[in-house]
Parts: C-alpha cells; sequence; structure tokens
C-alpha cells in the first residue's frame, strides 16, 4: 500500500528532472574573474543573471562562465561574507568584479516559520547554525549537531547509546506532563517526537523501562544545510499550541547551481570507555573479606574483570555521497550514507542507511510555476543489551558488571558460563551472552510542494507531504540464564526436585506511525513606497497522526537452534502473549498569518496569530488563539549612529502567547478498555482540557563593533506558562490510576539571560582565528501548585517506593527532596534522620558553550566544549550498585566504601549521601584538519582527524554528568539522575571529505 | 487584475477546502460510553457481564498483593512485622511505621489502599448506568458493599458517587454508622437477587450473608473504637444469620486445615465462601489474577527456600510472641504438606530452624552459613548474620510448583470456619461462654492440638489469631477487643488515633467533604 503511494512520487520527480535539465533557450556566454581587494581570488561566489534562479559559481581560481539568456543585462555576484552586487553587462562579454567582505552575520538568510528573512531584519530571538559550525566527528542526530552551538538550549545525550535519545530544552524546561521537546520541523514539515521503534520487552527481570531511540534518527545530519532555533514568543507562536518549547527549523542541502557535482566524505574511528568506575579488583576484594571477617566462602579464587569483559572498544564507519547539480529551471540533490557505529558495550551498534532526494523545479516561460520534491528514506537497525533504567536488586547489565564479583570466575573450568541456575546472582558475561535485542526502523518521508507566482509580489504555495515510519524489534534471550521474572521465565523443578530453568524467551514486536499534513501559505512581499516594506504571509494547515502497535512474546523454548522467535512453533501455544496498541487519531486544523512592516530598514514591526484546532482538546475548547507582536530599532542605520566603534547595534522587543499540546490523545474522552470478558472504565473525562499556554516576553540587543570583528547578542526574557496540563488526583472513588487530565491553576516561570558573542580575534594572510562564546543564565520555579507530587523514582535492593524529587510550589521543577546524609557512627551505621528537605536542583543555572576556530595556512584546528553549572546530579548508581553491605553478599563494591570503616548493616537509604554536585565543562570535540586543496580531478579534499568526548572537568563521581536517566514515576518525569547508563564513549575519528 | 482576482478566489476556496475536519477524536482501540450502551450486537444492551467482570477483577489486586490491605491489615499487627535487613526492605521505611504505629498521612500504601480500594464502588457504581439485570446489579452492589466495609473499617469515612458520567462530581461522604446502615441495608435488598451457586469465585447469598454478619459483629467497635460495645441485638442477628448458613448443611471444615490454602483448594476444600478463582477459565478475568498468592509466601522465604519463580524476598515474618501461642502439636503452626515437604524439603505454616531443601540437602544462606531461621527479628537488623537468618518465617498458601503461571491456588476471602468462630463470639459476648466453647474446640480439634477447658475473651482473640493468622483479619479483630494499642514485640503502646488510618493527603485535597481523621 505504502508502495502505491510512493511510486507516483518517484515517477514524478524523475520525469521533472529529465524534463528541467534538457530546455535551453537563446543564450549567450559571460566570463570574468572575482577578486577581491587584494586581488586574490574568491571562489564559490554565486553569479546569477538578475530576476533569474539559475547561474554558476566562481571556481577555484575566482573564475566564471555563465550561460545567459541574451536579453539579459544585468548579473548578481553574491556570497555569504562577501555581500551582494549587481553588475551592468549589457553589451559585454566579460566581466570582472571586485567583493569586498561585509560583515556576514547580517545579510545571512535565516529560516523562519513558514518562510525566510534576512538576520538584520529579524525581531525575535533566533539562533542560527550553519554547516560549517556543526559539531564535528560522528554524529547521528540533528540535536547533537548543535549541542552547546546556540546561547538559551540544552542538549543532553541522556545516555551513551548508539542513536539513543537527547533531552533537548530551549530557555528550561516549562511543563511538567506535556513534554519539553521543543517542535522539530523539516523542510517545512512539523516532526511530532515519536521514534516508531517498538518499546522494550518489559520486565524480564532486569527492569522494564529501558532508554528510548532518538526520532529523529531518520535524518542523515551530513545532508543538513543549516538549523535555525526560534526561542522567543514572537518567533514561534506562528506555530501555535506547538511552540511553547521552541521551535527548531531544520533545512537541507539542495542542489547548488552548476554543472553535476559529487561530494564525497568518508570517516573511521575508534569509540572506547570514557570512564570507567572504579571497583575493587581481586586483591583488594580478598583484604576486603579480610577486613570484614567475612571468611573465604565468597572467594572464588579467581581474577576477572567483568566490566571489562562486557565493553569493548568500538569501530565506526561512515561514508556519505551526494551529487547535485543546477540551472535556471531546476536543481536537484540525490545523496546516499551509510553510518556504521559499534557501540562500546559487546553486541551493541547501529548501522544506518539514509537516501535523500531533492529537487526543486520551475516551468513555463515566465517561471511563475514552481515545485518541490523530496523524497527521504531511512533504514537504522541497531543492537541493544539488556541495560534498564529502573532493574531492582538483579541490576542490569552495566549493574551486574559493576558488582560482579572479581574473585569468582566468569567462566567455569570446562568453558561454559558460571551461571546460577535458580539464583539471583547474574553473571554480566552470560547475560550478555544470552540477550538479544534486533530493531530495525524504516522512514519514508515524501513532501510535494507546489507554488505558484500570481504576481510578482504574491505567492502560493502548497506542501503536502506524508512520513510513514514503520519498526519492529526481535528479541530473544537464551535458557542458558537466570533471568527469572516473576511473570515470564520461571525456575522450575524436576520430579526429582532438582532446579530446572525452563527459561528462554522471545519476543516480536511491530510499531507501525503515520503522519500526514496539508499546508497552504499565501506569501506577498511588496516595497508599498520606497522607505516602506511590507511582508505578509496568510496560510492553513492540516496534520494528521495515526499510531499502531502490537506484539506476541513467549517463554519456555526448547533447546531449538538460535534466534528464538523463529521457533514459536516449538512452545505451548496457550502459553503465547500478544499485546496490542492502537492509538486514538490526531488532527490538527489551524489558521495563521504574519505581517512585517520594514520602515527605511530602520524601525520593524511584526505581528503573527494562529488560531489552533486540534482533536486532542475538550470539545468546549477546541480552537486556541495565539498571538504576538515585536518591534525592532536597527540604531544602527540612523544618521546620528554613524560612528567607527560600532556597526551594528540593533534593539529587539518581542511578546506572544503559544501553546503546549504534548499530552496523549484521547485524554479529554470518556473511555472504556475492552479485555477477555471485561469492560472497564479507563478515563475520567474533561471536556474542557485544553493547550497549555506559554507567554514571553523578550528583550534583546544584538550588536557588532570593532568592524565586525566582535559581534554577538544579549537577550533577557521571562516566560509564564499557566493551564498546566496534568493527570491531577480526582476525587475517590475514582477509576484505576485515579486520575484525570485537567489545566491546573499553577505557573511555572523560567527567567533568564541568553549571551552571545563572536569574535574574529585575527585575521591575516596566513592565521586567521575565531572565537565564540555562548551563555545562558536560568531560572526555573513554580508557583501556586496545590499539593507537591513526587517524582524521581529510585531503584535498587531496598529502594522500592523511594521518590527523590518533587513538583512543589516555590521550587525549581523536580527540586531534589531527600533526607540528609550525616556520616557514619561509632558503630559503623550511616545516620540518617528521618525529615526530608529541599537539597538540591537538577536544572543547571548556567548553560556554557565555547567554540574556537584557527586556520593557519592550510591546516586547521577547530575546538568546541560545553557545560553546565550550578545542578546537581542523584547518584542512584552508587546508591544502589556500590554500597559496603555488598562485600558481604557476594557483590563488589569500591574501595571508598570499604576505607570509610562502614558497618555491613549500615542502612543504605537515598539521601544527599548520593546526591553530587553535577558541574562539568566538556571538551566536546576538536579537530585537526588539512586542506589538501585540489589534487588531478578531485576538488576541495581534505582530510581530518575527530576527537569527541575527550575529557570531562567535573567532581561527579559517576560516569558522564552528561546523564538523564528515565526516572519516571505515575508518569512524572524526572530529571538529573543517573542509574547504570550505557557509559559514554570517546571517539577519534579519521576522516576525508573531497568533492569532483 | 480580475484573473489575478480570480486566481486569489479559487486559491483562497482551495485552502478552505482541502482542511476541513471537525476534530472529532476516533479513539479506535477504544470504546466510548455509547459504544459500551449500544454493545451486544443487533441493538442488544451493553454487555454487562464483561463490565461486571471488571468490578471483580478491580478487587483482587488490592486484597491480594502484599503492599495493601495484607500490609495495612497485618503489619500494624502483633501477627507480621517487616523488618530493615540492612538495605534490604528499608523503603523509605515504609514497613517499619507500619508495624511501630508511627503512619502519617503521606504513607503510599495507605493512599493506595484507599484509592484502588475504592475503584470497585466506582465500577460497581458505573455499571448500574447500563440497565443490568437483578442479578448483575446485585453482585455489583454486594462488591461495592465488600469493599466499602474494608473502607469504613480502617478509615472511617466512605466517600460515594452517584453520576459515573459527570466529571464535575464532588463525591459525598458517609461516615461511620450511617455508612455501615448503608451496607446493611444494601446487602438486604440484594440477598434475594443473588445467586446460589457452589462457585466460590462468584458474590453468593452466602458471601452476602458473611458480610452481614461481620457488619453486625463490628458494629459496636465502628460506633466507638476505642471501647467498642456489643449490643445484644446485634449478637443475635449475627447468631442467627450464621444459623442460616449452617442449615444449609452446604459446608464443613476441611478435615486438613493446609487444604483450604492448596493449589488445589477449589476442589478440596469444602469451606471456601467467596474466593478469588485462579486458573479457572470461568472466573472473573479468566482466573488469571493470583500474583498475590505466590507473593504471599515468597515475601517470608529466603532466597534459597525451594520454591518455584525465583526464591523468596527475605522479608516478612511472625513474631516469638504470637508463635508461642500455638500448642506444639497445632498442625496449624507448622506440618509437612504431602507433595511439597517430601519432595522440596519445605514445610507449611510457621518455619524455624534448618531449613531443607529436595533430597534433605541442608540449605544455607548468601553468605555460606546454614540457613536457620531464627525466632528473634528486630524492626530494624544491623548485625551482618541476623539479616540473613532472622525471623521466623510464614507459608500460608501450600507452594505452587505447577510450570503455569499465576499459581492455581485460590485466594481466600471468606470461609466456613470464620462463620463458626463468629457466631461462637457472638455467643460469648452474650453470656453463654459454654455453648461458644463447643465450635471452638471442633476448630482445635480439626488442627489436632487439645481442647480448652473454658472461654474468656482472652481465648478467643488468640484462637481468632491461630487460626485466620496472615489472612488480613487480625487488625479488625484486635480493634474489636479492645487490644490494637498495647505494646506487643519491637511497638509501644499507641496514640488512640492509631485505631484509623489518615485519609491520604493527596484524596484528602481533591475532595473537600473529606475531613482528616482526629490526632493527623
Amino acid at each position: 500500500m505504502i508502495l502505491k503511494r510512493i511510486l507516483p512520487f518517484l515517477a514524478c520527480s524523475i520525469l521533472s528532472m529529465l524534463i528541467g535539465l534538457t530546455v535551453f533557450s537563446q543564450q549567450k556566454v559571460i566570463s570574468g574573474k572575482v577578486t577581491d581587494k587584494e586581488g586574490n581570488a574568491v571562489p564559490g561566489v554565486s553569479v546569477t543573471a538578475k530576476g533569474s534562479r539559475a547561474g554558476t559559481q566562481s571556481g577555484a581560481d575566482g573564475t566564471y562562465s555563465i550561460s545567459v539568456a541574451n536579453d539579459v543585462n544585468t548579473l548578481v555576484y553574491s556570497s555569504i561574507g562577501f555581500g551582494r552586487q549587481e553588475v551592468s553587462v549589457s553589451g559585454k562579454s566579460t566581466s570582472d568584479v571586485v567583493m569586498e567582505a561585509t560583515n556576514q552575520e547580517l545579510n545571512t538568510v535565516v529560516v523562519i516559520g513558514y518562510g525566510t528573512a534576512r538576520k538584520k531584519d529579524l525581531t525575535g530571538a533566533v539562533g542560527s547554525v550553519s554547516a560549517r559550525d556543526f559539531n564535528k566527528g560522528i554524529q547521528t542526530a540533528p540535536d547533537q549537531l548543535i549541542q552547546g552551538k546556540v546561547s538559551g538550549v540544552q542538549v543532553v545525550n541522556n545516555s551513551g547509546q548508539p542513536g539513543g535519545s537527547t533531552t533537548v530544552r530551549i530557555r528550561g524546561a516549562s511543563s511538567i506532563r506535556a513534554g519539553n521537546q521543543p517542535l522539530f520541523v523539516l523542510d517545512g514539515v512539523p516532526l511530532d517526537n515519536s521514534s516508531a521503534r517498538p518499546g522494550g520487552a518489559g520486565d524480564i527481570g532486569v527492569g522494564d523501562k529501558s532508554q528510548g531511540a532518538n526520532p529523529l534518527n531518520f535524518i542523515n545530519p551530513n545532508d543538513i544545510a543549516s538549523i535555525d532555533v526560534l526561542k522567543d514568543a514572537s518567533a514561534t507562536a506562528i506555530f501555535g499550541s506547538r511552540g511553547a518549547n521552541g521551535v527548531v527549523l531544520i533545512t537541507t542541502k539542495k542542489g547548488q547551481n552548476g554543472a553535476p557535482k559529487i561530494e564525497f566524505n568518508a570517516s573511521v574511528g575508534v569509540s572506547s570507555v570514557l570512564k570507567k568506575l572504579k571497583v575493587l579488583n581481586a586483591t583488594e576484594y580478598r583484604a576486603g573479606l579480610a577486613q570484614y571477617e567475612l571468611g573465604v566462602a565468597n572467594d572464588g579464587k579467581a581474577d576477572v574483570d567483568a566490566f571489562d569483559e562486557i565493553t569493548r572498544k568500538g569501530l565506526t564507519q561512515s561514508y556519505n555521497i551526494s551529487v547535485g547539480a543546477g540551472n535556471e529551471t531546476g536543481r536537484y540533490r540525490l545523496s546516499l550514507g551509510y553510518l556504521d557505529q559499534e557501540g562500546i558495550v559487546r553486541k551493541t551498534d547501529l548501522k544506518k542507511y539514509t537516501a535523500n532526494l531533492s529537487g526543486s523545479f520551475r516551468f513555463l516561460d515566465s517561471k511563475r510555476l514552481g515545485l518541490d520534491i523530496t523524497i527521504l528514506a531511512s533504514q537504522a537497525l541497531d543492537n541493544q543489551a539488556a541495560i534498564s533504567n529502573n532493574s531492582g536488586f538483579r541490576g542490569s547489565l552495566i549493574g551486574q558488571a559493576l558488582q560482579w564479583n572479581p574473585t569468582q570466575p566468569l567462566r567455569r573450568p570446562n568453558g561454559s558460563l558460571n551461571v546460577d541456575i535458580g539464583g539471583s546472582v547474574y553473571n554480566p558475561l552470560a547475560a550478555s551472552e544470552a540477550y538479544n535485542d534486533l530493531s530495525k526502523v524504516s522512514t519514508i518521508l515524501a513532501t510535494i510542494s507546489p507554488s505558484f507566482k500570481i504576481t510578482k509580489d504574491l505567492e502560493y504555495k502548497l506542501i503536502a507531504s506524508i512520513n510513514y515510519g514503520t519498526g519492529d524489534r526481535k528479541t530473544w534471550i537464551a535458557n542458558f540464564i537466570n533471568f527469572s521474572d516473576p511473570r515470564q521465565i520461571q525456575r522450575t523443578f524436576d520430579t526429582a526436585g532438582n532446579v530446572i530453568n525452563a527459561g528462554g524467551f522471545a519476543r516480536l514486536a511491530n510499531n507501525e506511525t503515520v503522519a500526514q499534513q496539508i499546508t497552504n501559505t499565501l506569501n506577498y512581499t511588496n516595497d508599498l513606497t520606497s522607505e516602506l516594506n511590507l511582508n505578509a504571509v496568510i496560510g492553513t494547515e492540516y496534520l494528521k497522526y495515526n499510531n499502531r502497535n502490537n506484539d506476541v512474546n513467549a517463554v519456555g523454548f526448547p533447546d531449538v537452534p538460535y534466534p528464538y522467535y523463529d521457533f514459536f512453533s516449538a512452545v505451548d501455544q496457550t502459553q503465547i502473549k500478544h499485546g496490542f496498541y492502537v492509538s486514538p487519531t490526531t488532527e490538527l486544523q489551524s489558521y495563521f498569518g504574519r505581517a512585517t512592516v520594514n520602515l527605511s530598514d530602520k524601525y520593524l514591526l511584526t505581528a503573527t496569530m494562529r488560531a489552533d484546532g486540534s482533536s486532542k482538546f475538550g470539545k468546549n475548547n477546541r480552537y486556541g488563539y495565539f498571538p504576538s507582536f515585536a518591534a525592532a530599532w536597527n540604531i544602527g542605520n540612523e544618521e546620528f549612529f554613524k560612528n567607527d566603534f560600532a556597526s551594528n547595534l540593533k534593539l529587539r522587543l518581542g511578546w506572544g502567547k503559544t501553546g503546549n499540546q504534548e499530552f496523549p490523545a484521547g485524554a479529554s474522552q470518556q473511555r472504556y478498555n475492552v479485555g477477555l470478558g471485561s469492560i472497564n472504565r479507563d478515563q475520567l473525562e474533561n471536556p474542557d482540557l485544553k493547550w497549555e499556554t506559554s507567554t514571553t516576553f523578550n528583550a534583546g540587543i544584538d550588536f557588532a563593533i570593532l568592524k565586525n570583528r566582535i559581534s554577538g547578542s544579549v537577550d533577557y526574557f521571562n516566560k509564564s506558562t499557566k493551564d498546566i496540563l496534568f493527570q491531577k488526583d480526582a476525587p475517590d472513588p475514582v477509576i484505576a490510576g485515579g486520575r484525570k487530565w485537567e489545566n491546573l491553576p499553577g505557573e511555572v516561570l523560567n527567567t533568564g539571560v541568553e549571551v552571545s558573542v563572536n569574535a574574529n580575534v585575527l585575521n591575516n594572510q596566513d592565521f586567521n582565528w575565531d572565537f565564540g562564546v555562548n551563555a545562558t543564565f536560568l531560572k526555573n520555579e513554580l508557583k501556586d501548585f496545590g499539593a507537591p507530587l513526587e517524582t524521581g523514582e529510585i531503584s535498587g535492593q531496598g529502594l522500592s517506593q523511594v521518590r527523590s524529587q518533587l513538583f512543589v510550589s516555590g521550587q525549581p521543577l523536580n527540586v531534589f527532596y531527600l533526607k540528609t546524609y550525616e556520616g557514619i557512627d561509632k558503630d559503623g551505621i550511616g545516620t540518617v534522620p528521618d525529615t526530608k528537605s529541599y537539597v538540591g536542583d537538577p536544572n543547571p543555572n548556567v548553560l556554557l558553550g565555547i567554540s574556537t576556530r584557527a586556520n593557519y595556512k592550510k591546516f586547521g584546528l577547530e575546538i568546541n566544549m560545553n557545560g553546565a553549572f550550578g545542578h546537581q546530579i542523584y547518584n542512584n548508581t552508587a546508591n544502589a550498585i556500590l554500597t559496603v553491605n555488598n562485600i558481604g553478599i557476594n557483590r563488589n563494591t569500591t574501595a571508598a566504601a570499604l576505607s570509610a570503616g562502614e558497618s555491613l548493616a549500615s542502612p543504605i537509604g537515598a539521601s544527599t549521601r548520593y546526591l553530587e554536585n553535577g558541574n562539568y565543562l566538556k571538551m566536546a570535540n576538536a579537530t585537526l584538519s588539512y586542506r589538501l586543496g585540489d589534487i588531478r580531478f578531485v576538488r576541495g579534499a581534505n582530510i581530518y582527524i575527530t576527537g569527541q568526548n575527550l575529557f570531562v572537568i567535573t567532581n561527579y563521581s559517576g560516569f558522564d554528568p552528561e546523564v538523564n536517566t528515565d526516572k519516571i514515576f505515575q508518569d512524572l518525569p524526572s530529571f538529573g539522575i543517573e542509574y547504570t547508563p550505557y557509559p559514554s564513549a570517546r571517539t577519534i575519528t579519521l576522516g576525508v571529505n573531497f568533492s569532483f | 487584475m480580475i484573473y489575478t482576482k480570480k486566481l486569489m478566489l479559487i486559491g483562497v476556496a482551495t485552502m478552505t477546502l482541502l482542511s476541513c475536519s471537525k476534530l472529532d477524536e476516533k479513539l479506535n482501540g477504544q470504546l466510548t460510553e455509547a459504544e459500551v450502551a449500544g454493545q451486544g450486537g443487533g441493538g442488544g444492551g451493553a454487555d454487562v457481564n464483561a463490565l461486571l467482570n471488571s468490578t471483580y477483577i478491580s478487587v483482587y489486586g488490592p486484597y491480594s498483593n502484599q503492599d495493601q490491605i495484607f500490609a495495612l491489615q497485618q503489619h500494624t499487627t502483633d501477627e507480621t512485622i517487616g523488618p530493615t535487613r540492612g538495605p534490604d526492605w528499608d523503603d523509605g521505611g515504609t514497613w517499619r511505621v507500619l508495624h511501630s504505629h508511627q503512619w502519617d498521612a503521606n504513607h503510599p500504601y495507605i493512599a493506595n489502599v484507599y484509592r484502588d480500594i475504592l475503584k470497585t464502588s466506582f465500577s460497581a457504581t458505573d455499571l448500574l448506568r447500563f440497565s443490568p439485570n437483578p442479578r448483575q446489579a446485585a453482585e455489583a452492589r454486594f462488591l461495592r458493599a465488600f469493599t466499602d466495609f474494608a473502607i469504613l473499617d480502617g478509615f472511617d469515612q466512605v466517600p460515594y458517587r452517584e453520576n459515573t458520567d459527570d466529571p464535575k462530581e464532588v463525591p459525598k461522604v458517609r461516615k461511620g454508622i450511617e455508612a455501615l446502615d448503608f451496607i446493611i441495608a444494601e446487602l438486604n435488598e440484594i440477598i434475594p437477587d443473588l445467586s446460589d451457586t457452589t462457585l466460590a469465585f462468584r458474590a453468593t447469598k452466602n458471601a452476602a450473608r458473611v458480610l452481614l454478619m461481620k457488619c453486625y459483629l463490628n458494629k459496636g467497635a465502628i460506633l466507638n473504637r476505642e471501647t467498642p460495645s456489643f449490643d445484644n441485638a446485634d449478637m443475635d442477628m449475627v447468631i442467627s444469620i450464621a444459623d442460616q448458613i449452617i442449615a444449609q448443611n452446604r459446608y464443613s471444615l476441611t478435615p486438613k486445615y493446609f487444604d483450604n490454602f492448596a493449589p488445589n483448594n477449589n476442589a478440596i476444600s469444602t469451606e471456601l465462601i467467596f474466593t478469588l478463582g485462579n486458573r479457572d477459565p470461568a472466573a472473573p478475568g479468566n482466573g488469571l489474577n493470583g500474583n498475590g498468592v505466590m507473593f504471599n509466601y515468597h515475601e517470608s522465604l529466603h532466597y534459597f527456600s525451594p520454591v518455584a519463580n525465583g526464591g523468596g524476598w527475605n522479608g516478612f515474618t511472625t513474631l516469638s510472641d504470637f508463635y508461642d501461642k500455638f500448642n506444639a502439636d497445632d498442625e496449624r503452626r507448622e506440618t509437612s504438606y504431602p507433595g511439597v515437604t517430601d519432595v522440596y524439603g519445605i514445610k507449611v505454616g510457621m518455619l524455624i530452624g534448618q531449613q531443607l531443601g529436595p533430597g534433605g540437602v541442608q540449605l544455607k544462606d548468601r553468605k555460606g552459613n546454614p540457613l536457620i531461621f531464627q525466632r528473634e527479628v528486630n524492626l530494624l537488623e544491623t548485625d551482618p548474620i541476623a539479616i540473613e537468618l532472622n525471623g521466623i518465617r510464614v507459608v500460608k498458601y501450600v507452594p505452587d510448583y505447577g510450570p503455569q503461571f499465576p499459581t492455581s491456588n485460590d485466594w481466600v476471602f471468606y470461609r466456613y470456619t470464620d462463620v463458626l468462630l463468629m457466631r461462637a463470639e457472638a455467643l460469648l459476648r452474650t453470656g453463654r461462654a459454654g455453648e461458644a466453647l463447643i465450635p471452638v474446640n471442633l476448630v482445635r480439634a480439626r488442627a489436632g492440638t487439645t481442647p480448652l477447658a473454658s472461654l474468656t475473651e482472652a481465648d478467643m482473640i488468640d484462637e481468632l489469631g491461630r487460626e485466620f493468622y496472615w489472612e488480613g483479619h487480625r487488625r479488625t479483630d484486635l480493634i474489636r477487643f479492645g487490644k490494637f494499642l498495647e505494646p506487643w514485640q519491637e511497638k509501644a503502646q499507641s496514640d488512640p488515633k492509631n485505631l484509623l488510618f489518615p485519609i491520604p493527603n493527596r484524596s484528602l485535597a481533591a475532595n473537600p467533604n473529606l475531613v482528616q481523621n482526629p490526632g493527623y
């Protein structure tokens, strides 16, 4: 069925390409050379006939040659960094041009909602990152490219898993239940924040919550040309009820003008564990047994390092090839990418195949009719290990490796794995060998976008897209391991009463998501008078989203060949379990408009309005209205301001309302579940349910001084979120779950200051040095909330029913609420009085990003660092896995735990003992490159070596202070807790890129 | 210009036509109220049997899981303790404060019980909207009365809804005697409509009668928990309802005590009146709700105890003073069970001393020392050896070694011995101790121990403990006999406020008609 939808697209695009490239009109040829003030050649300058989109680029030596229609009189020369010039060529056949470097910043074109604008015309707070400034190295998803690059934006890799999910927060967290991820828009297609990968197998004895996949994995970062982040409401209000957390606009590369050009890049890298936690080795363990007079019953006489056994050095390879071409009637680009990233945990990896075809064509003699087609196809395969977020006393793979007694051998003398059938101690090597989990996610995103210039000022555009994702996940666990989840894999006894393992588990799961979009816009741009310019757009948008999944699983596989999921025929058919889920259909229907008035390039005014109707809202509140206003004053363009020191000064003020509707579909209706012979009420309805409203005020200053050598901006924002979406306790008697979706009267307030400064420190013939820093100062507070609510579930033995965080008035979201540890008393028993208090905050107060780039002749060095300060992290790993009592029960612990003289019976509850300072500064990536230049038929060759995650400066004792293990409790999200996550990796990559 | 205007009009029209939806949300995998009402195909009404099954299923979890009703009715008494063993079972102190009577209105298990047990009230009331027939309505109302009684017993305030389709309704609250009178009235109305089937997992006339007996027996305690009174008229009601049940000649004392709790207890027990049917496809929920039985013995046994499904959790135990209330020959305290002890080495009842595995092998603990369960137990165990061994373990339900999950034992709510002993207590309280002694000694004879010479209130409460230990009765019985506040092992004298649990803070915050119980 999907093929039926895709084939017309394919046919259409191939046909269009062929047509587009074979149309020529009556031509003349103009050639010349482009140089700068010093007479040096300027490559890459775009040369186009005025009024036309087609043209060519100046080559490496600055020369160009363009074929234009006979009646063309003017050529336009433009280049980022050199501005734009129009030169008359009537009667000429050669034209040499001198270009002057300008402040590239101001003329950069920035993508904003439903349109583009020049940076100097912006009235809202927008952060732009172009491809050359992206984080280098192996990146699997777009959000990692801008980590540390945009003030106000915090990107946290939740764990070290290849392809794992990230937490992206723009200007702090404003929501409790409705999600804090921003809206991602890819070339005008809004993406919903879900991955098509099916969830995990539930509790098989090692916890049931595994870290999710990054929903943006299907995008190849190599295909991205720029990412623009809309931060304040005056920029995001046009996205209405989805814009409250900011909007990230991703623009992919399109074919460039000129003859077909092939670009190729390849890289190979090695990953290793960034930080290994120090647990006891065999000698130290024996000393510990002696220290506590435990005898030698638990001394296995061996010497193993379990963590080393389950980790390895991972090899990563990435290859990308793209071909693109274009002229005045059309451009196209086809790119293919392959990524193979081995994880540092054995048997984990991510393989990704992507293909991206985009074409952009103009038809009719007047070139009024345009057609853009994009097809993005990708398949991601990943293998995972048995690592969960909430494993109990048995631990998941990382926990098992950390607490494995180093004197116990992992293998018996005969080579078989040392598994304690029927017991509760897991051999991590056996767990790694026995557990297999392969997911495959295939995504196709197809967009067709015709446009028509009704008059020279008025353009109509339609975007129709379909985003189809399907995932399947195959899991199996061999029967030689003693996973003994009571609900699934059982230990049983044979007739003689001996324990046998009726084990083995297999599962097949499928997931399908379909998102459809139709957006219409009408865009008007005109100079009403010579001083006054009006840019207006109105439009409608319709989005529809569906999701369904199912799975089948069973236990009790006999000794059939692996993998077990091919042998469902061999188990008791009545014991095969099935699960099904289909989500309610979500529809969003919107009407929006924006008008921007530009008076003499000095005074700018923008107003937007959006009306959003959503099927998720209660029937009494179907439509929401989101306005915004912004004004900017380009003081730099005023006569009285002209001076030598500052070349640009712009003042911006903005106010707007945006919404958040990321709550589950069906939340406002009365619903009944159907089971086997049973029907029960599943939800209390709320016909008044509506979106959360965020009102943001933003004031900013953009400046450039010292002949544009230093530029930057400072923004102050105040963002207040009300009508907080929440599942509130309904009065008893009530249904299972006991809650009802409501908009609470409380408020989440985020205030802060963003500063970003870029400096061109040195700019000589041979040596060039740029330096940029961005810093964000944030304060977060929850107000007028009502009864406090707990989250941040702590896991581990003796730690059930323990929550570490609260949502409570007068404190930041997820404030740490714990007992205070007061040390060890004279008997070695830990003292923890029973009263809890507010002891920490997982939300950083300061975010910092530092980038610097230096070029010396052909060498280049680029360094990116990022850091966060003023927050705490709860080290659940240390609390559950690395406590002193472990040495008494055949488990490993740390030297620090032993040296404290603590009793083995000291209670190890959750307390400030495990709450650590989370400040860190991380060397995120450093790249050394060498420009080989042009070699024979190869152009612009470059080799580089990149190191990622090179080092972290921190006092945090866990794996990586950049961590966010999902410790959700009763659907309330947590933040800033670490629990045996997939460890972070340090990667060194060698790469080459060139074109021809 | 006209050309352009026409184009614009067409453009705008297309825009509006291309996307115009009423935005009604389709639920897909679930049903709306209208769909539930119109089910049963061919224009028939709702599938009320399906709704009724859900009401049954809502009762099972809270009653059989170890951290809900069991925690509140057992851990607060002299029968059960959940010691903290070093880092194990600390769980934020939740078990310790239950035993030492130091809970507060934030206790998670208290909050869960209040909410989860009242789920049945919602489910039953919602069912009544869909035109049930009299028997279906009677069964739903029984389940509502059954769970409301537990709320009344523990919290004294029973909220109720009248319109489950009014999302803005703030439930009213019945307190104390008002709530009890309502339950009694409900039971009397529905008994004629309930069935008389022998299937114990459905609400029957006899189940309703047993609940009625409990209402009358505890009425005086509900009126005044500090000094319960026993009105003769109420005691006579208890006796006469008991006589109705006895006269049917349907039940008798099962000869072997633990057969009532065996994996096949639905077949071999002659006492079961109301149960959670496990592994019976005719039972609500297809008989697949029996995790509670397995938890019941797992929570007490050691990690290396020879039971299926991964060994015990080394948690709860009983107390030595309670253990000493039994005669040494009392089978209820400890006995071998055929097919279990001879094959796997584990006995049933209260376990003390060296534990054995299959083939008689002597089991060891995690440190490699012999697994010898000790009499002593402390609320906070700090000695590293004691952590593994302390406490007398309890196996009330006979472990099931079958290959399937959940275990087959039916969870017992009401059984015939309860009828006999409630009747005996009523006789005792109306000055007929001699008559009361007869059924008590029958029960003791079944347990293989010597009869009592006379019967006092102290004997009665002790016998109730010996017969119904770990079945969720103890707290109610101790309050009725005025002993709940007395000190016992690992607990000091309690404050009178502890006779009731606090209304959980989150329930208080949601309903202004609830007021916090005195002292909290």
